[in-house]
């Protein structure tokens, strides 16, 4: 059973880059770009909501506030597009220092009902400063310098965004393996004990915080450059929704996961533009709700089950298995209500 | 892997190059492909779906029809698609849409796309893949502004257009004294701008100038202000848009400032949004429309012809989008090509007439449709004869004062 | 400024019926409910079908459209709402989250996304004089009925035993299951009256205000943003919060336009900074 999990993983892993590699052949590229971005953006997002135990509602503040950030470098400053996707990163990361200061002291579902609402008096801000940010015409004509090469192809460009999706993913996966993703997920399952275990919880929760908004800048930052401006819509609360949306199609808790989920979505969307079918709302309202009623483990969490369970039955020993799943299988269904 | 990378990259542009084969200066044809193809992007599902959305397809529907009935056997191409794509109001989808309507459907034109952001964003794709743009449902001025591009058009309205043509009628008309209210993002403070110019420029002042918060659903600060104001305002000129502008309208009659003696003139009005209001409502309320179908006997054949296929009554943005297709279209005939360069050349400067645009000319300087538009009234609900009839012409204002002069920081 | 410290009251009634109703649903399921907006925006619609399609008049629609709703709110709770309730409260958080969603296109579908037109009810439309001013009757009469609603769930909570149960349950959850006292079976009413409570909110809003199917969507964060000032998982302090924030709000219009959308953001942070648990709020909210 080791051995099959010790090979199961760089398959897996062998699969998901050559995935990410093919897309702009199976996808038209600059969907294939808004996917990548996404995945990175949901993988973020899981960082906190699967291994944190925090739903924050809000992260459209950090996507969004990254992709102005970054469109702004980008066309005052003409920095190549490398400088200006970081510069993006480290300003939504900044700006959840203080976010999270205030909401990381709230428990679950009021965390969610404070991080929505900071989002919420970002986008006025961004709405309002129109200088800065051209208001409702978005901040527009965001240039793709890369030392005078033509990226303008966007076939090319997935491949020089791409390094920075997969470090991005790279860095949450790190996160979530390292004795701090570890304290992550006890802070998760039993606050409680992890205080008593002496266990800075609140400071922990911040750092979560921090990172999972500067990683989700990324992403936001990548997107702007990628589209060649940053608008209203990326800062507006059904961002931050359709982020969350992502996460748990894909499965809570799963990190890949996320990133089918936002795939799925991007797809769907990209579909729905030009089905002639209007009501888009209600096919993925619907989706999401029959996800959330009966299919909680989300495409990926399920596909793993079915997998593990085959696995299992082939070797009943698999069971017991292993330090791994204990970072892996939070069952958030366990956790009750008050 | 890079070097594998590379190699597929290099690969995909070549079939990429290949698959644009008949593109700008290729083929053998004079038509792209053999077929023409008008792509329609706009709002199906959100705020501007009732506005212009699905039934703006069955107007440029229309307008191939009209063609290949004028030209029969003469006409460049008899394959003629027309492709519509909903961008949900969201600017990141009419990116990606656009670029793949242009790319992959082979469209020649994108018309419509309204949204400020998703129109200028739609601009700048147009822009890198020199192909034809027609915006009509946007109103920004930066599309003739400082976005302009030499393949990007504006065709029907913009800001200016609406603040200027309320603004100054109203003024020389005798309402001297103005207190504006203006929704506090971009567009409200552009019509503000436009519009306190317009007042000044005729002869009028504006009292005050209040910013208000967006979307807003109470309006009662800036109406109780109102009359205590000094000197008292003669009109209330208000800026806001869609439902704010339904909020405001209902608590102006609430607060019942029409009795006070301060008249109504709005400056962004659609005929949906009289229809929801209710005449009586907004009855007197003056406003600059861009067209109405029952403003004489040609635009109420059409718009029979219209309501026939669709079982609405169009707006202006739906007239709009059957002219710009119609004009598009026969630019084409006059170029006898659809390369987006020769058609471009015979679209600039070209002075016509058709069923929207009287009187009208697209400036060469920064592809601006310039026509005749109208100032408008609200009847009373006891002058309304049928459905949708709520408006009465007061002045036609001519082409060349409608519109702005071009702005400098446009260079095609 | 007497008349827009009138105006916040009113644009305030609006926060406290919502307030309220997603208080004693928090309270009593733990369920925070996203789609109290949509209900608010249905019991507008209600009011508005019921007019225009069947001749109904805002004083039936005032009663007939809650009821509705909140038999609606009941089904809902025992279809779905209950089946996720043993789990991690934030299931029910994003179910409501994608309920709104259908609900505000199935309404968008049937209606398109235009404002349709309410007229205010005869009776209340001219203004009253108060005095120190003259307001419109019907903003006057939507204070009124706000007020007393909220008034009569006060009295309701402080002086029925059943009152008491979900003041109980809400305010000290633990303490009142250890005393062995059965909240379940007033679990489902309270929901649908939370919801009837919004479906009010609506039907007042109709005369008001732009009637379309996205009017709670944005009311509804400043309405969390409401309740997080006022106190977690207070009743008193979500409704006070409601009319102080309705109060600060046009107040802040009035003097600093700039801020009028923030303010109450800007608020909610200080809050936070000051008294994490909100005005009102009891130290459990906290981690």
């Amino acid at each position: 059973m080791i051995l099959s999990k010790l090979a199961a993983r760089p398959v897996l892993l062998l699969f998901g880059l050559v995935a990410a590699f093919a897309l702009p052949w199976l996808i038209y590229p600059p969907v294939a770009m808004d996917i990548a971005c996404w995945a990175l953006f949901a993988a973020a997002l899981d960082l906190l909501l699967g291994f944190t135990g925090l739903l924050s509602f809000g992260h459209a503040a950090f996507w969004g506030g990254a992709a102005y950030a970054a469109g702004l470098i980008a066309v005052h400053w003409g920095v190549p597009f490398p400088v200006a996707v970081l510069g993006g990163a480290l300003f939504a990361a900044v700006l959840a220092v203080p976010i999270g200061y205030l909401s990381v002291r709230l428990r679950g579902i009021y965390f969610a009902m404070v991080t929505l609402a900071f989002a919420q008096m970002v986008y006025f801000v961004v709405n309002q400063w129109r200088d800065l940010t051209g208001g409702e015409n978005g901040l527009q004509g965001v240039p793709r310098e890369f030392f005078g090469m033509d990226l303008s192809d966007p076939f090319f460009f997935y491949y020089a965004g791409l390094p920075f999706v997969l470090l991005g993913l790279f860095a949450v996966w790190r996160i979530v393996r390292s004795p701090f993703g570890r304290v992550l997920v006890s802070i998760r399952d039993n606050p409680a004990r992890a205080q008593a275990l002496g266990y800075p919880v609140e400071r922990y929760k911040l750092l979560a915080f921090v990172l999972s908004a500067g990683l989700s800048g990324l992403a936001g930052g990548l997107y702007a450059i990628s589209h060649g401006f940053a608008s209203l819509h990326e800062v507006y609360w059904t961002t931050s929704g359709q982020a969350v949306m992502a996460v748990v199609l894909g499965g809570i808790g799963t990190l890949w996961g996320g990133a089918i989920g936002a795939a799925l979505i991007v797809e769907l969307n990209d579909y729905l533009a030009t089905a002639g079918f209007t009501e888009t709302g209600l096919v993925t309202g619907g989706i999401f709700v029959v996800i959330v009623l009966v299919f909680r483990r989300g495409v990926w969490g399920t596909a793993r089950d079915l997998i593990a369970a085959r696995a299992a039955r082939r070797s009943p020993a698999a069971g017991t298995d292993s330090a791994a799943a204990q970072v892996e299988a939070p069952d958030r269904q366990e956790v009750t209500a008050r | 892997m890079k070097a594998l990378g590379r190699a597929a990259a290099v690969a995909a542009v070549g079939t990429m190059l290949a698959g644009c084969g008949g593109g700008p200066g290729g083929g053998g044809g004079k038509i792209s492909d053999g077929r023409l193809v008008l792509a329609v992007l706009n709002d199906q599902s959100a705020i501007y779906a009732d506005l212009s959305g699905k039934n703006s397809v069955e107007a440029v529907k229309m307008a191939v029809a009209d063609y290949k009935a004028k030209y029969g056997d003469k006409a460049v191409t008899e394959n003629i698609d027309v492709i519509a794509a909903d961008h949900q109001n969201k600017p990141d989808i009419a990116n990606s849409k656009a670029q793949e309507l242009y790319d992959r459907q082979k469209a020649d034109t994108i018309m419509d796309v309204p949204t400020s952001s998703a129109a200028l964003a739609v601009a700048n794709i147009a822009k890198t893949k020199k192909k034809v743009f027609i915006d009509i449902g946007a109103a920004t001025t930066a599309l003739t502004g400082a976005n302009c591009n030499k393949y990007t058009f504006h065709y029907g309205y913009n800001t200016y257009m609406l603040a200027h043509g309320t603004g100054s009628t109203v003024t020389k008309d005798g309402a001297k004294n103005w207190y504006v209210v203006y929704p506090d993002y971009a567009f409200g403070q552009d019509m503000n701008k436009s519009f306190s110019t317009a007042v000044q420029g005729a002869g009028g002042k504006i009292v005050k100038s209040d910013p208000a918060p967006f979307p807003n659903d109470n309006f009662s600060t800036f109406l109780l202000k109102a009359p205590g104001l000094s000197p008292k305002p003669q009109v209330l000129g208000t800026m806001q848009a869609g439902g704010d502008l339904v909020n405001l309208v209902k608590q102006y009659n609430e607060y019942k400032l029409r009795d006070k003696g301060i008249g109504l003139a709005v400056g962004l009005m659609f005929l949906t949004d009289i229809h929801s209001l209710g005449a009586d409502a907004l009855a007197g309320t003056k406003f600059t429309d861009p067209w109405y179908w029952n403003a004489d006997q040609g635009n109420r054949a059409w718009a029979d012809k219209f309501l026939a296929k669709t079982g609405k009554r169009p707006t202006f943005a739906h007239a709009a989008n059957y002219s710009a297709a119609l004009q598009y279209l026969d630019a084409v005939q006059r170029a006898g090509t659809d390369k987006s360069d020769d058609v471009v050349k015979q679209l600039e400067g070209h002075k016509f007439e058709d069923v929207f645009a009287k009187n009208a000319t697209i400036r060469a300087q920064d592809h601006l449709l310039l026509h005749d538009v109208a100032l408008a009234q609200v009847k009373p609900s006891s002058e309304v004869k049928e459905p949708w009839d709520y408006e009465k012409i007061l002045k036609t204002i001519p082409a060349d004062q409608a519109f702005q002069q071009p702005d400098p920081a446009c260079k095609l | 400024m007497l008349e827009q410290a009138f105006n916040g009251l009113v644009g305030g009634a609006f926060f406290a019926l919502l307030a309220l109703g997603l208080a004693v649903i928090f309270g009593m399921l733990g369920v925070v409910n996203f789609a109290h907006g949509a209900f608010y925006m249905l019991g507008a619609f209600g009011a508005f079908v019921l007019l225009d399609s069947f001749g109904v008049n805002f004083w039936v629609a005032l009663f007939a459209v809650p009821i509705v709703l909140g038999v609606v709110g009941v089904v809902l709770e025992r279809l779905f709402i209950r089946r996720l309730a043993p789990l991690d409260p934030l299931y029910n958080f994003l179910f409501t989250f994608g309920l709104t969603l259908i609900l505000q296109d199935l309404i968008k579908s049937r209606y398109g996304v235009q404002s349709q037109p309410y007229p205010r009810p005869s009776a209340l439309s001219g203004s009253l004089d108060l005095g120190l001013f003259t307001y419109p009757t019907y903003q006057v009469f939507v204070l009124a009925v706000s007020l007393a609603v909220c008034a009569l769930v006060w009295l309701a909570l402080t002086r029925t035993r059943v009152g008491m149960i979900v003041r109980a349950a809400t305010e000290k959850p633990e303490l009142t299951r250890a005393l062995g006292i059965d909240v379940g079976r007033w679990v489902t009413p309270v929901f649908g009256f939370g919801i009837a409570l919004a479906g009010l909110a609506g039907v007042l809003a109709a005369p008001m205000r732009a009637v379309n199917p996205l009017m709670g969507a944005d009311l509804i964060i400043t309405v969390f943003a409401v309740v997080v000032i006022g106190g977690l998982g207070s009743i008193f302090g979500s409704v006070t919060a409601g009319f102080a924030i309705g109060l600060v709000s046009a107040l802040g219009n009035l003097y600093v336009p700039a801020l009028s959308q923030t303010l109450v953001f800007i608020l909610m942070a200080a809050v936070l900074l000051w008294r994490p648990a909100g005005l009102f709020g009891r130290e459990e909210a906290l981690s």
